[in-house]
């Protein structure tokens, strides 16, 4: 029971981490420069927006309940059942930024959980 | 292209700071010792400073990648990075690769090519910005 809420809370959080930060990212805005000055000043943006620190700020929740749930259970268990964040990422990009999913990408996305999930076995 | 280019430079980041983690953490443990010691000499191996700048490296152009292009594009695309671990693992590592992995690997490759043929903007916001171009090609 435990495990499984920390695995929520590993996926959960990495999802909403990456969808405040796209959220923040595409309120700074698109960035198109290489100029050192400028890219300074971008970061400067970036740093100070508070959805893109909410992302960060859910990303680092991820990432400790991560490493509670190791210190318990198998890390053969919880890197499969991870790869579903990127199945819950791809329907908060759709449900919260409106993202447009195509059959395509939908079918990619599926395959790339799979592998992922594959790859993470033991 | 310009996702393309961001995209792979940040993958490969994303690997080469794992494998000299990887490397030097266990160089750092291999002497055992307490939790503080490990701390220590991890923070004073100029591998483990190298291995976490190119993560930064990495986050820096992912959330570059994310102020354009859509996030149902840009995640699945960066999963390639798990491809470019297990052969980096295999090859500078010297980890055994099991079948399962390879064949993860190859559902993975299938999969993000399938998410890059459908472009990198599709939202709503890119949906303004071609709206008449679009619509006559279509």
């Amino acid at each position: 029971m435990m495990t499984a809420l920390m695995i929520a809370i590993v996926v959960l959080g990495g999802s909403a981490g990456d969808v405040f930060i796209t959220k923040g990212m595409k309120q700074v805005g698109e960035i198109s420069t290489v100029h050192p000055r400028k890219l300074i000043a971008i970061a400067g943006r970036v740093l100070t927006n508070v959805n893109f620190l909410i992302g960060v700020f859910f990303m680092a929740c991820s990432f400790f309940a991560f490493l509670a749930v190791l210190s318990w259970a198998d890390l053969s268990f919880v890197l499969p059942a991870t790869s579903l964040s990127f199945v819950i990422t791809t329907l908060g990009a759709k449900f919260v930024l409106n993202e447009e999913i195509t059959r395509l990408r939908l079918a990619g996305t599926v395959l790339v959980c799979l592998g992922v999930a594959l790859i993470s076995l033991p | 292209m310009k996702t393309a280019t961001v995209l792979i430079i940040a993958i490969v980041a994303q690997a080469m700071g794992n494998v000299y983690l990887t490397k030097a953490m266990k160089s750092v443990t291999s002497g055992g010792g307490d939790v503080l010691g490990t701390a220590m000499r991890a923070a004073s191996d100029p591998m483990v400073w190298l291995g976490t700048a190119l993560l930064i490296v990495f986050f820096a152009l992912y959330s570059a990648a994310l102020s354009w292009a859509d996030l149902s594009f840009v995640l699945p695309a960066t999963a390639f990075g798990y491809v470019l671990n297990v052969a980096a693992g295999h090859y500078f590592l010297n980890e055994t690769v099991t079948p399962a992995r390879w064949a993860g690997s190859v559902v993975i490759t299938l999969g993000v090519f399938l998410v890059s043929r459908s472009g990198a903007r599709t939202g709503t916001q890119a949906a303004s910005l071609r709206s008449g171009a679009s619509e006559i090609s279509r």
